[in-house]
């Protein structure tokens, strides 16, 4: 696709990606519509609340260390920011480094939205460079902003020049998409037009998208074996080193949805190979991707030396745990990427796929290819099970658990899986991103079901206890019953 | 809330077709017959009231919350002009910056909440911004408040058009709520055949046209002298004009729910009223 990066806005994942958040069908359905084209928003005549991009914005472009966010919204947009500051303070102490990363927020009110903020968001703008010297300003916009057509980027560009500093305009109007991920690509956009210089040399490190990094270590060692350093971000960088990026071998990312935009972005401005394999989850993921990156960064024999070796060690342990997994059925809830990566995770440790409800779908990546994950899943699956796209209608999904009585469910997302435990199904939050990374975590990931389903007394015990809101009129409706039909 | 036989008055019409000039005329005509009426100026410029009070001396309701917050005495914004007319001007921001629209629904809340709605009124009159451009304009026609609804237009095209447009805004709200439109007052530009053309625009809205305001310079020699036409110079023609007008609409029984046309209708309309017949006027 052709990037805009003069332009401070972008494109959403709808108009750019044909996303949709309302679906229901199958695994090879899905893959056939997205190679034809033919996928379609079912849309919801009801719906719960869920996430936004602004939302995303803040926890994601909040992972750099040195910078400061202006949340130009009123002041209940900014209430993610105190437990993200948090965490991404914590991330950073692991490290021992410093985290100095400030948000703020323009507390849009009433008399804002009549009159207007801009005089408030430029001294804010001011106070902020002031205060805290950080190394860029990001601005982030809102709903509130949005609606009453705040001219943000003429505020920033006339307070921008009084500071010394990049002051960058991050647009994700809540309402701008219904994919919250498209809240990735507003920071990404803004770090490809804004903040990456042109390559001064080339370096000898790949770039790695993630979220919290926390098989930073492990990775480093592999990429070590294979003669090529790491940078990961945005987790723990400055923005001086994210200025760099355009200088690496390639991008690779643990996410497919995290790095569409900007690996294909800096893939097509400056050159970078973006590895648009499956992700590195399970055995059959890890080894399609790390081998892609040795055939663009020209280390094929390196890398066949590394999974010959691990291979060896991890194997033969993964193939005796399977043994004690196989035929149990699995439900799964997780963004676009995950769902369907960790579902070929689950087949691969011979467990089935009973049912797999995804946060949204694209049915294409900025690349202008389907999600390859989803073709290769459509092309090995032993049966064609269903799929739903849910931006995590938590009704729908405690539906479909009622319905597919699974015996175990995986959630990347905390709050659905409790409410599958209340229902008294055994599940796993499974919020690190790297439990199924590579061997070692596979076999670590199987040990954890084995543990999870071994003792059931804890959903047991709290499903006994617990009268969920749902009616019997619910469950005996089809988990689509309130979908308007696909336009 | 007031009393429940406040008579509450929204006009509209296009931008410049005399909506404010018409609105303080018709207040005067009515206070004549002892009438006690509140204007609510919904409109940025806040020029509503300036007839009434004799000039811009109004500090708006949205000023002055910006100024002191929300805790604000009806006295600061409420102004008693020509004969114990209540003025009040919503205001809003300057030309191209927040929200106008939030701003009138913002005005309106507080003006209830302050009990500017008293039991004595018998008439307010919302004096709303050009055409129906968002829901804040339309907040007069929502929620219970105004239930009448007279669009001012003229002759001209695009005052038709936009008569036509404001029709559909008050169609959409008065299915689910009581608003109801009461005519159509022309204000007269010395269009050709202008009184047929309102008539049969006002027939094909389902509608009547409920006054024709003819034209008179002596309006803009009263608007000069910041009054309305009565107080300036009450024994002119003029001066009747408004007083007949304000007693159409005192008498007024007619209010319908409005049949806005297509395009192509309201196109063949003014063909026939107002085109057609001038072409060779045209001719150099």
């Amino acid at each position: 696709m052709a990037f805009d990066f003069e332009s401070t806005t972008f494109g959403t994942r709808e108009e750019r990606l044909g996303s949709i958040v309302g679906y229901v069908g199958s695994i090879k359905d899905l893959a056939e519509q997205s190679r034809c084209g033919t996928l379609r928003e079912r849309g919801r005549c009801f719906s719960q609340s869920s996430s936004c991009d602004a939302g995303c914005v803040l926890g994601y472009i909040t992972h750099i260390r040195d910078v400061a966010l202006i949340n130009h919204a009123p002041s209940g947009c900014a209430a993610p920011a105190s437990p993200i500051v948090t965490a991404q303070t914590q991330l950073a102490e692991k490290r021992s480094l410093s985290y100095n990363t400030v948000v703020l927020g323009t507390d849009l009110n009433e008399s804002d939205t009549i009159f207007g903020a801009g005089a408030g968001l430029r001294q804010t703008i001011l106070e902020t460079w002031e205060r805290y010297k950080p190394a860029a300003i990001f601005v982030t916009t809102s709903c509130v902003s949005g609606i009453i057509g705040e001219d943000v980027d003429s505020v920033i560009a006339e307070a921008a020049e009084e500071v010394p500093i990049p002051v960058v305009p991050i647009h994700c109007e809540g309402f701008k998409s219904k994919v919250w991920a498209t809240g990735f690509d507003a920071c990404d956009h803004a770090i490809l037009s804004r903040i990456v210089k042109p390559p001064q040399q080339k370096g000898n490190f790949v770039n790695f998208k993630n979220f919290n990094e926390s098989a930073r270590e492990d990775i480093i060692d592999m990429f070590d074996a294979i003669g090529v350093d790491t940078f990961f971000l945005y987790s723990n960088t400055t923005l001086e080193e994210i200025s760099h990026i355009s200088e690496a071998l390639a991008t690779v990312s643990i996410c497919g949805t995290l790095c569409s935009y900007l690996g294909n972005g800096l893939e097509e401005k400056y050159g970078v190979p973006y590895i648009k394999a499956i992700n590195p989850l399970g055995v059959t993921g890890f080894e399609t991707w790390f081998r892609e990156i040795g055939r663009v960064v020209g280390k094929e024999k390196e890398v066949e030396a590394y999974i010959t070796r691990e291979r060896a060690i991890y194997i033969p342990q993964i193939e005796e745990v399977k043994k004690k997994l196989k035929g149990l059925r699995v439900v799964l809830g997780m963004g676009s990427s995950f769902a369907f990566q960790v579902a070929r995770v689950v087949q691969e440790l011979d467990m089935e796929v009973a049912y797999v409800t995804s946060w949204h779908y694209d049915s294409r990546y900025d690349d202008g290819n389907p999600p390859p994950h989803v073709q290769h899943l459509a092309a090995h699956t032993p049966v064609d099970f269903p799929v739903n796209i849910a931006d995590q209608q938590n009704f729908e999904l405690m539906n479909i658990l009622n319905t597919y009585k699974p015996d175990l469910y995986l959630g990347r997302h905390g709050g659905t899986s409790v409410w599958a435990i209340k229902q008294g199904v055994p599940a796993i939050f499974m919020a690190d991103e790297y439990m199924t990374f590579g061997y070692k975590r596979t076999l670590s990931f199987a040990h954890t079901v084995l543990d999870r389903i071994t003792n059931r007394s804890f959903e047991n015990n709290l499903s006994a206890r617990i009268r969920l809101p749902y009616t019997k009129w619910w469950y005996q409706q089809e988990s689509d019953s309130l979908y308007k039909e696909a336009e | 809330m007031g009393k429940s036989s406040i008579r509450q008055v929204a006009i509209y019409g296009k931008g410049g077709i005399g909506k404010s000039t018409t609105t303080q005329n018709l207040t005067a005509g009515l206070t004549e017959l002892g009438k006690k009426v509140m204007v609510v100026g919904c409109d940025p410029k806040a020029d509503s009231t300036r007839l009434l009070l004799g000039g811009l001396a109004q500090k708006t309701v949205l000023d002055t919350m910006r100024d002191v917050g929300g805790d604000i005495e009806l006295e600061k914004i409420l102004k008693t002009g020509y004969k114990g007319t209540k003025c009040v001007e919503s205001g809003g921001p300057e030309p191209g910056v927040g929200c106008a629209g939030r701003g009138i629904i913002t005005s309106i809340g507080l003006l209830e909440r302050l009990g500017a709605y008293t039991p004595d009124l018998d008439y307010v009159f919302y004096d709303v911004l050009g055409d129906v451009v968002c829901g804040g304009f339309a907040m007069p026609i929502r929620e219970g408040k105004a239930k009448e609804i007279y669009i001012v237009a003229s002759g001209e095209m695009m005052a038709l058009y936009a008569a036509n447009n404001i029709a559909k805004g008050v169609q959409r709200y008065a299915q689910k709520g009581g608003v109801r439109l009461g005519g159509i007052i022309c204000n007269s530009r010395n269009v050709d055949r202008e009184i047929e053309l309102l008539r049969a625009f006002s027939k094909e809205l389902g509608s009547h046209l409920i006054y024709f305001v003819p034209r008179d310079n002596i309006v803009q020699h009263a608007e000069i002298r910041r009054k309305t036409v009565i107080e300036f110079n009450p024994d002119s023609h003029q001066a009747q004009e408004y007083r007949n007008l304000a007693k159409t609409i005192q008498e007024n029984t007619d209010f319908v729910i409005p049949k806005p046309m297509t395009q192509e209708r309201l196109e063949e309309i003014l063909m026939e009223y107002g085109l057609m017949d001038l072409v060779e006027d045209y001719k150099i």
